[in-house]
C-alpha cells in the first residue's frame, strides 16, 4: 500500500507542476491578437509587478464565454476591453461591473465615459467600406454595394460575431435612406455575412470578395504593409464604436484592474493605440497615418438606449436576412 | 492477511473496487449527467421545441453526408496504400508508410488551414506561381465536397492501419497454394486476399466514419464560412451564443452525435458478424505479389498522392506564414519572417499553448499509465459479467466524439464541486479529466494485450514464494509489459498533444492548447500567425514521429503503428 501512496503522491506532485495561470490579471478583449498582445506588453512594461493573461474573441462570443463562466460561478476575467458601450451598459445594469473613477478621465470628452465610472471609451473605430484594388469600380457610398457590378462580391462581418458589426447594423438600420431594406437589398445582391472583421479583410485582400464592410484600422494598416486594399469613408457617413474598458465586480484583483484602466486611458496607452493605427479617444491626440482629417469623417449617430433594448430583435432580423451565422 | 487478498484469486481486495471507482468517475458520471440534462431539456422545453429546430436537422444531414463521403474517400485511399504497401514489392515502403500516416497525427484544423492555402484565389502558393483563380472566385473547399475530401485525407491512415493489421496476418501458404493451383495474381487477390481482408476494411470504415462524425477542426474552418454546420460545429456555435437554454440544447445535440456514432459501430458489428476468420499457417504476407514492370505504373500515383496530401499543403502553409500581408504575392522580395517572429517571441499565447499541450499530454499519458496497468491486471484476471461491463464502460467515452465528452464534463463540473467548493470549469483540470476519460481506452488496449501474453504461471510461482502484490507487480509484471506500456504512453501523448475538439469547449484564459491557439488565430483573421504556428506544430509532430521511428528498433513489433 505504501508504494501506491507514494506513487500517488509523486503523481500529484508532477501534476501540480502543470503551469496554472500565473497571471494576476485576466483581460477579455476583442482586439485582434497582435494588438491585444501589444496593449498588454505596453501595460506590463509600465507595471512590471502585474502579469496579464488575455483571451481574444469577437465581442458577442467573448460575452457568451463570460456568461457561461458566470453561470458556472467562476468568472475568470477581471477587465473587459471590448467593442461597444452598449454591451457594457447592459453589464452595468445587471450589476456585474465595478465603478472606478479614473483620474485620467479629465482628459476625455464627458460623452466618452460613464458618469458613474463603470466604463471608459478608449478609441474611435469607424466602420466603412474596403475594396480590393483590382475591383471593377471604386465604391463611394453604402448604396454602391447594391449595384449589379458588385453582385456576389460583397461580404460583411456578422453581428453575431462582431460587436462593431452589431452597432453598425443598428446604426444603418436607423438611417432613413438605408434601413433594414438596405441589408435586404445587399442579401438579394448575393452579399454574405460571416465571422468577424478579420475574416472580411482576409477575403477582400485575397480576392475571394471584392468589397466588404469593415472597421477602419485593419485595411488602412494592411495597405501600408502592401496588401491590395483601399478603405473608403462612404458619403452617407460611417458608424462608430469606442472600444470601452470596464472592470468586473467579481474581480479578485481590482487594484491591478484599476491600474490597467488608468494605463489604457493614459497618454502613453493612447499613443500605443495610435501606433497600432487606431484613432485615440483622448483629447489632443494625433490621428494615425492614412486617415483623413478628423472633422471630415461623418459619424452617424446611434441611440444607445434604443440599441440596448432592441439588440435581441435586431440580431433576429439580421439572422432572418442572412441565415443563422 | 485476511481480507486483504480475495480468496481464490491472487489480486488484492481493493484492486477491483479501485478500478470500478475510476471508471465510475471517468465514464458513468459524465454520461449519466448528459442523459439527465438531455431528458430534463426534453421534458421542460417540450420535445417539439428542441427537435423542430431546422438548424438541428440540417446539421444532422450535413454530418451524415460529409461523414459517409469522407469514409468512402478514406477507404479508397487507405485501401490502395494498404494493399500496395503490404502485399507488393514496391520500393521505399518504410518512407511511404511513414509519410502516409503523418496526416493522421497532424491536428485537423492545421490540415484544413493548409488546404485552404493551396486552393482558391487566396492561395499565396498559387499567387506565387501566377495560377490563382480570378477575383471573386469562391474558395472551392468551403463546401460539402471540401469537408468530405479533407475527412478522407485525414482518416485514410486509420483505414490503412486497420487493413494493414489484417493483411499482415494473412496466411502466406493460402496464397502459395492458390498460385501452385495455377491462379493468376488477380484471381488470388479476388478470391483469397479480398475476402480475408474484409474484416479489416470494415473495421477501418467504421473507425473512419465515427472519427468523421466527431471531427471539429475541419468543418470549423471549412464549413462555418459557408454556413455549413455539422453537429460538432453547431454545438460550438451554440456555446458561442450562450443563453439559459444552451446546456439543454447542447445535451440533446450531443446525444444525437452519440446515436450516429453508435449506429455506425452497430453497422460494423452487423457487417463483421460471421466474418471472424481464424487463419492457420504462416502469417506475414511479405510481398505476395511481384510488381515487375507494373512498378513504374504504380509508384508514381502513390508519390503523387503523398505530394497532394502532404507536400503541397505544407508548402502552402509555409507560404501563408511568409507573406507580409494578405493578398500580397509571395516572392523572394516580399518574403518576411515577421509572422514567425511575432508568434515565437511576441505572442504570449504560443508559449502558454505549447506548455499546456505538452504538460496536458504528459499528464494524461502518465496518469493513464498508472491506472491502466492496475485496470488491465484486474480485468484480465476477472472473467465475470462485472468485468465485462467495466471494460465496455471504458470503451464508450473513446468511441464517442470528443465534443460529446467535453459537453458531459462541462455539465458535471459547471457548478462548484460539493463539499470542496472548488470550480473546475475554466481551469486546466477539467481538460485533463476529459482527456483521461477520452483516451483511457487508447491507453488500455496495448497493455491488456500484453497482459494476455504473460504466462500466469510466472506470477503464481512468485506468489507461492511469498511475494506480495506490489512485489509481483514490480518484479514480474511491469518488466514484462514495459514495451507495451511505453507504446501506450507515446500514443496517448501524440493524440493528446494535437487535440482540439475537447479543448475547444473547455479552454479558458491561460489554458489554451495548441489546437485552440491555431483555431483562434485563424478565427480572428490572423491567418499568417495561424499558419506560422501550424508550421511549428507540424515540425513538432514530425520530430516526435521520427523519434519514435528511431526508437522502433528497441520496441517490440507492432508498437510503432506504421512500421512492419
Amino acid at each position: 500500500m505504501k508504494t501506491i501512496v507514494s506513487a500517488a503522491a509523486l503523481l500529484a506532485a508532477s501534476l501540480l507542476a502543470i503551469p496554472a495561470p500565473a497571471a494576476n490579471l485576466v483581460l477579455y478583449t476583442s482586439q485582434p491578437n497582435e494588438d491585444a498582445q501589444a496593449t498588454v506588453d505596453g501595460f506590463m512594461a509600465a507595471n512590471p509587478d502585474v502579469k496579464v493573461d488575455w483571451v481574444r474573441d469577437g465581442t458577442p462570443k467573448i460575452m457568451a464565454k463570460l456568461q457561461a463562466e458566470m453561470e458556472a460561478g467562476n468568472p475568470v476575467a477581471d477587465v473587459l476591453l471590448i467593442a461597444d458601450t452598449v454591451t457594457l451598459e447592459r453589464l452595468k445594469e445587471a450589476g456585474t461591473l465595478l465603478a472606478y473613477k479614473s483620474p485620467e478621465a479629465a482628459s476625455y470628452d464627458a460623452a466618452l465615459y460613464d458618469a458613474d465610472g463603470y466604463y471608459y471609451s478608449t478609441k474611435l473605430i469607424t466602420t466603412g467600406i474596403v475594396y480590393n484594388t483590382s475591383a471593377a469600380f471604386k465604391p463611394t457610398s453604402w448604396k454602391d454595394l447594391t449595384k449589379a457590378e458588385a453582385k456576389g462580391l460583397v461580404t460583411m462581418p456578422s453581428p453575431l460575431t462582431s460587436g462593431a458589426a452589431l452597432i453598425h447594423a443598428q446604426t444603418l438600420a436607423g438611417v432613413g435612406s438605408l434601413g433594414w431594406d438596405f441589408y435586404k437589398d445587399l442579401a438579394a445582391n448575393g452579399a454574405t455575412a460571416a465571422g468577424g472583421n478579420g475574416a472580411v479583410l482576409k477575403s477582400v485582400a485575397s480576392g475571394e470578395k471584392a468589397f466588404g464592410m469593415i472597421v477602419d484600422y485593419m485595411p488602412i494598416r494592411e495597405k501600408a504593409k502592401g496588401a491590395p486594399v483601399e478603405f473608403v469613408f462612404p458619403t452617407e457617413g460611417v458608424s462608430a464604436v469606442t472600444e470601452p474598458v470596464g472592470i468586473l465586480a467579481s474581480s479578485k484583483s481590482a487594484d491591478a484592474a484599476k491600474k490597467f484602466v488608468d494605463y489604457v486611458l493614459s497618454e502613453k496607452g493612447q499613443e500605443g493605440f495610435l501606433k497600432l493605427g487606431y484613432i485615440p479617444a483622448r483629447n489632443g491626440m494625433k490621428l494615425p497615418e492614412g486617415f483623413p482629417a478628423r472633422d471630415s469623417i461623418k459619424v452617424l449617430p446611434v441611440n444607445a438606449a434604443e440599441a440596448l433594448k432592441t439588440t435581441d430583435q435586431d440580431l433576429k432580423t439580421f439572422s432572418g436576412i442572412y441565415g443563422s451565422n | 492477511m485476511r481480507g486483504y487478498v480475495r480468496p481464490g484469486t491472487s489480486q488484492p481486495a481493493w484492486l477491483f473496487p479501485f478500478v470500478a471507482i475510476v471508471v465510475l468517475i471517468l465514464s458513468v458520471l459524465p454520461l449519466a449527467r448528459l442523459a439527465i440534462t438531455g431528458i430534463a431539456a426534453l421534458a421542460k422545453g417540450g420535445v417539439g421545441a428542441v427537435l423542430s429546430d431546422p438548424a438541428l436537422w440540417s446539421a444532422t444531414y450535413y454530418t451524415l453526408v460529409t461523414a459517409v463521403l469522407g469514409t468512402l474517400i478514406s477507404l479508397a485511399i487507405g485501401c490502395m496504400f494498404a494493399f500496395l504497401l503490404t502485399l507488393t514489392d514496391i520500393r521505399a515502403k518504410g518512407v511511404l508508410s511513414f509519410l502516409f500516416v503523418l496526416p493522421m497525427m497532424i491536428p485537423p484544423q492545421v490540415t484544413a488551414l493548409a488546404w485552404v492555402q493551396v486552393s482558391g484565389p487566396s492561395s499565396p502558393l498559387l499567387k506565387a506561381l501566377h495560377i490563382a483563380p480570378p477575383l471573386g472566385s469562391p474558395q472551392p473547399l468551403y463546401s460539402v465536397g471540401g469537408i468530405s475530401l479533407l475527412y478522407g485525407v485525414q482518416h485514410a491512415p486509420l483505414v490503412y492501419l486497420a487493413l494493414r493489421a489484417g493483411l499482415m496476418a494473412l496466411p502466406r501458404d493460402g496464397v502459395e497454394a492458390a498460385r501452385l493451383a495455377g491462379a493468376g495474381s488477380f484471381r488470388v487477390f479476388r478470391d483469397i486476399i479480398l475476402p480475408l481482408s474484409l474484416p479489416g476494411i470494415i473495421a477501418g470504415a467504421a473507425i473512419s466514419f465515427v472519427s468523421c462524425t466527431g471531427n471539429f477542426g475541419i468543418p470549423a474552418i471549412l464549413g462555418i464560412p459557408a454556413s455549413i454546420y455539422t453537429l460538432p460545429t453547431l454545438i460550438f456555435t451554440k456555446f458561442s451564443a450562450f443563453t439559459s437554454r444552451t446546456f439543454g440544447d447542447v445535451a440533446v445535440l450531443s446525444a444525437l452525435i452519440a446515436i450516429i456514432s453508435v449506429a455506425g459501430l452497430a453497422i460494423q458489428d452487423r457487417a463483421l458478424r460471421g466474418r471472424d476468420y481464424r487463419v492457420l499457417g504462416l502469417s506475414g504476407a511479405t510481398a505476395a505479389f511481384e510488381l515487375g514492370r507494373w512498378k513504374f505504373l504504380v509508384q508514381p500515383p502513390l508519390w503523387l498522392c503523398i505530394f497532394f496530401m502532404l507536400v503541397a499543403p505544407f508548402f502552402a502553409l509555409l507560404a501563408g506564414a511568409l507573406v507580409p500581408a494578405y493578398g500580397v504575392p509571395l516572392t523572394f522580395k516580399t518574403m518576411s519572417a515577421s509572422a514567425f517572429h511575432e508568434i515565437l517571441f511576441r505572442q504570449a499565447v504560443t508559449r502558454t499553448a505549447f506548455a499546456n499541450s505538452l504538460s496536458l499530454a504528459a499528464g494524461t499519458a502518465l496518469c493513464l499509465l498508472l491506472v491502466t496497468v492496475l485496470t488491465a491486471y484486474a480485468l484480465t484476471r476477472r472473467k465475470d459479467l462485472l468485468g465485462r461491463i467495466v471494460s465496455s464502460l471504458i470503451e464508450i467515452p473513446y468511441s464517442l466524439p470528443g465534443i460529446v465528452m467535453a459537453v458531459c464534463f462541462i455539465l458535471v463540473f459547471a457548478a462548484p464541486l460539493p463539499i470542496l467548493h472548488v470550480t473546475l470549469y475554466g481551469t486546466i483540470w477539467i481538460i485533463l479529466i476529459a482527456y483521461l476519460s477520452s483516451f483511457f481506452a487508447v491507453s488500455l488496449k496495448p497493455v491488456v494485450s500484453a497482459f494476455h501474453q504473460i504466462d500466469p504461471a510466472l506470477e503464481e510461482a512468485a506468489r507461492l514464494s511469498g511475494a506480495g502484490f506490489f512485489r509481483r507487480l514490480a518484479d514480474i509484471i511491469v518488466p514484462l509489459i514495459a514495451p507495451a506500456a511505453g507504446a501506450s504512453v507515446i500514443l496517448v501523448f501524440l493524440i493528446a498533444c494535437n487535440e482540439l475538439t475537447i479543448s475547444a469547449l473547455l479552454w479558458s484564459a491561460g489554458t489554451q492548447t495548441l489546437g485552440v491557439a491555431v483555431y483562434n488565430l485563424d478565427d480572428s483573421g490572423s491567418s499568417d500567425l495561424a499558419s506560422a504556428l501550424s508550421v511549428l506544430v507540424v515540425l513538432m509532430v514530425v520530430f516526435m514521429m521520427l523519434l519514435l521511428e528511431l526508437m522502433a528498433k528497441r520496441l517490440p513489433r507492432g508498437v510503432v503503428p506504421w512500421r512492419n
